[in-house]
């Protein structure tokens, strides 16, 4: 069973969600699909057995076999391949790695090399359950390729816990293909409600089953009950907005392993999805 | 010969754009015929790599020279790849006034890049 852990706004507690969810559930793993700014570790605190690199294809052109026809830089739409006067310009850091160059040259003078664009990072954590992130190098423009990765190194697990990026972008639609049930982390504010409707659309049209975490609760205004109530979201449960929750934060603790009443909260949420 | 600007709007009288692979449109001035033409810039919404499409584009439209104000490290590698020419523009207002300060031969040719990154802005 997969479960992904995902919010719209950035900063509404997916991570605290996730971790906490993983920490309490025997034999699960947890993998860090936000890869441009993985931040399970420092909760989970894992002592890292191993560091794969993860590496993408960028074009080479053979000027032998190449005709400065055209084809190739018509199709990229990111631009990353331009031909010429008398020879194909390659800007490997915006290719996105789909292939199709090759496909389109009639002349087959494309071939591929390979160059690293990030890490992922493998080891058991303090709370006895294993744990991947991923890590895309700063100024790479898609980490698309390592969270796929993560996901197929983590394909034949019983209980894997997805901690998503961020908003609906082509990365969190990585995250979340093939999941099985997806927690959204809110809270009650306008940009929580707003960036969450975003979410239940791509779920929707994803047909992935969803229920809320309200975080924060007590904050902000009530917008985000009626949005769930007209909807017919299921609200999971609700996390009070509290300062002892954001000292252990603050602290790389988990909330559930150090106040009970947080505990039985993250419980309630695991007896209703896995 | 044909010079391209960067421009905000249409014609000769256009202010002139601050951006070369995103700008608005490029006015195409023709020195043997003495006429400008505006072109709409194609590459201007382009999710990566707008300098080298937009060079693409001039290059199609015969442009042996590009005024600009800044050119990004790729757009440069472009130009120099398609064998345009580009200069470039500070304290200019209209499409006009570059192209007269190009004629005094007062616009200093691109060599490289000022901005100090490997490629553009990184944003996909």
């Amino acid at each position: 069973m997969r479960i992904a852990v995902l919010s719209g706004k950035g900063g509404t507690g997916k991570t605290t969600i996730a971790t906490n969810l993983a920490a309490n559930k025997k034999n699960s793993i947890l993998i860090d699909t936000d890869v441009e700014e993985p931040n399970s570790h420092i909760f989970m605190k894992p002592n890292i057995e191993e560091n794969i690199a993860v590496k993408v294809n960028y074009p080479v052109v053979d000027t032998d076999k190449c005709t400065l026809c055209g084809k190739c830089g018509t199709f990229c739409r990111y631009n990353a391949i331009l031909p010429a006067k008398n020879n194909v310009l390659v800007f490997e850091e915006i290719c996105h790695d789909c292939g199709g160059c090759e496909l389109v040259c009639p002349t087959g003078a494309i071939s591929y090399k390979q160059r690293e664009i990030g890490k992922i990072h493998c080891g058991k954590t303090k709370y006895d359950i294993n744990m991947k992130y991923g890590d895309l190098n700063v100024g790479e423009v898609s980490g698309v390729r390592i969270i796929e990765k993560l996901k197929d190194m983590t394909k034949n697990e019983e209980v894997v816990f997805i901690d998503s990026p961020p908003g609906t972008s082509c990365a969190t639609v990585a995250a979340i293909e093939d999941i099985d049930f997806a927690v959204i982390v809110t809270e009650p504010t306008p940009f929580g409600v707003s960036d969450m409707k975003m979410v239940v659309e791509m779920l929707r049209r994803m047909n992935i089953k969803f229920g809320v975490v309200i975080n924060k609760a007590g904050l902000g205004d009530d917008e985000i009950y009626d949005y769930c109530k007209s909807e017919n979201i299921d609200i999971l449960e609700e996390i009070p907005f509290d300062e002892k929750i954001a000292k252990l934060y603050a602290s790389g603790d988990l909330l559930s392993y150090e106040i009970e009443s947080y505990k039985e909260k993250i419980m309630t949420i695991l007896s209703k999805i896995a | 010969m044909k010079i391209a600007v960067c421009a905000k709007n249409e014609g000769l009288k256009s202010e002139v754009d601050n951006r070369f692979g995103r700008a608005e449109n490029y006015v195409i001035y023709d020195t043997e015929e003495g006429n400008a033409v505006t072109i709409e810039n194609s590459a201007k919404n382009e999710p990566s790599g707008a300098g080298g499409s937009a060079t693409r584009l001039l290059s199609e439209n015969k442009v042996e020279v590009v005024l600009a104000p800044e050119l990004g490290p790729k757009a440069v590698d472009a130009i120099r790849a398609f064998g345009i020419e580009a200069y470039r523009f500070n304290d200019v207002k209209t499409v006009e006034d570059a192209i007269n300060k190009y004629k005094d031969g007062s616009l200093e040719k691109f060599i490289t890049s000022t901005t100090n990154s490997k490629h553009g802005l990184h944003r996909a």
